[in-house]
């Protein structure tokens, strides 16, 4: 039954995503365009819905924790929002071989960046737009600033704009962008660039609801599906070494790379 | 002797409308899902492909359709953040942060105009 098996599907995604960092969507637009025959631009549409689903989810735990920066997030949004607009405009406008190829590149992209943990950078107060949390791990208070606002703020234009047009939330993008461009801690960044994905879906996903594109028998599932896998990972994460399903998703990121790319290529 | 919880953190004005706005959002948007999962099964018509338009949305509420259910969850999942933006520019308005009423509405208004360039 196809209803169970984008449900079961969108779980997986759900479940990556909050175990190695990833959005949903990485996984959902190309499951459903590739197993399920769905057109790309309602995989598109069905992605934007469930990270919206996502968003909304871990920002109840996010916000009560103290790790979300609503003022730096709600100030990159204005950039992240314009990028996200003129993407999903684009995503209308051009065929969805184009989409598939520039989604192709985008998973190697985030495939190659799931290899290189590097270290956090250092908290430091720098008087823009600070805030504090208290660090999960060791209960340490954490004091820190943002830096180098024009820059980051220029990149996440192009962070919104990837969301728009591929129907992905863009984690991969916001992340370095506020931890290694503008210096703030990683578990902040994350929190910050999970309620950013909110909004940037939100704004594509209206484009992609006016022209049609979503469509229940896939969105349905997929939203229920995410929010399930989402809650089940923390605990999951307790058995099964987030390692392991690092290296599995890179592989089966990659393998979606190569299938996007051959349809690129034939249409 | 009393056990004093320092790891817990005091939501301030802002966070807690947006975790209020969130949470609300999604549990309306997953009961109507729900509910249309359920009639949709029932009635024997599985899930339908197509959203129901805004105009019709109130008779086929009424007449218990399933596709008015699952379109109205989804509307609701995707209107959520839209109200998150709203009401952090409202709870910013009460702690008299021009600058954060200012950037909210940019945003707010950034959103509303793609929902005119969906229909265009």
């Amino acid at each position: 039954m196809t209803f169970v098996a984008i449900f079961a599907m969108a779980v997986f995604a759900g479940v990556a995503g909050s175990m190695v960092g990833v959005g949903g969507g990485i996984v959902v637009v190309p499951m459903l365009s590739l197993a399920f025959g769905a057109p790309i631009k309602v995989a598109i549409a069905t992605s934007l819905i469930s990270v919206i689903a996502t968003s909304s989810a871990a920002q109840t735990v996010f916000v009560t924790k103290g790790l979300t920066n609503l003022r730096l997030g709600m100030s990159l949004e204005i950039m992240t929002t314009i990028g996200a607009i003129a993407g999903g405009v684009t995503a209308i406008l051009v065929s969805g071989q184009v989409l598939q190829g520039v989604f192709a590149a985008v998973l190697v992209y985030v495939a190659y960046t799931m290899n290189r943990r590097g270290g956090d950078v250092p908290a430091e107060r720098t008087g823009l737009l600070e805030a504090s949390y208290v660090d999960p791990a060791d209960g340490r208070l954490i004091e820190y600033g943002a830096s180098r606002f024009k820059l980051g703020a220029f990149l996440s234009f192009f962070a919104g704009n990837i969301s728009g047009l591929i129907g992905l939330g863009g984690g991969a993008f916001k992340v370095p962008i506020m931890n290694v461009v503008m210096g703030v801690p990683l578990k902040a960044t994350i929190a910050t660039s999970n309620l950013m994905i909110g909004v940037t879906a939100a704004t594509g996903a209206v484009i992609f609801y006016g022209r049609g594109y979503v469509d229940p028998f896939y969105a349905v599932p997929a939203a229920l599906g995410v929010l399930v896998g989402a809650r089940m990972g923390p605990h999951l994460a307790v058995r099964l070494r987030s390692r392991t399903l690092s290296v599995i998703l890179q592989v089966l990121l990659l393998g979606f790379a190569v299938l996007m790319a051959v349809r690129a290529v034939q249409g | 002797m009393k056990r004093v919880d320092v790891a817990r953190h005091v939501m301030d004005p802002v966070e807690k409308v947006v975790h209020w706005v969130l949470l609300v959002g999604l549990l309306v948007s997953v009961a109507f899902m729900g509910t249309g999962i359920v009639l949709g099964f029932a009635q024997g018509t599985g899930l339908p492909d197509t959203v129901v338009a805004p105009g019709d949305l109130p008779g086929a509420l009424a007449d218990g359709e399933a596709a008015a259910f699952l379109t109205l969850g989804l509307l609701v999942l995707i209107v959520t953040p839209f109200l998150r933006v709203a009401g952090s520019l409202v709870a910013f308005a009460r702690e008299r942060d021009l600058r954060f009423v200012l950037v909210s509405a940019a945003v707010l208004a950034l959103m509303c105009l793609s929902v005119l360039l969906g229909r265009a």
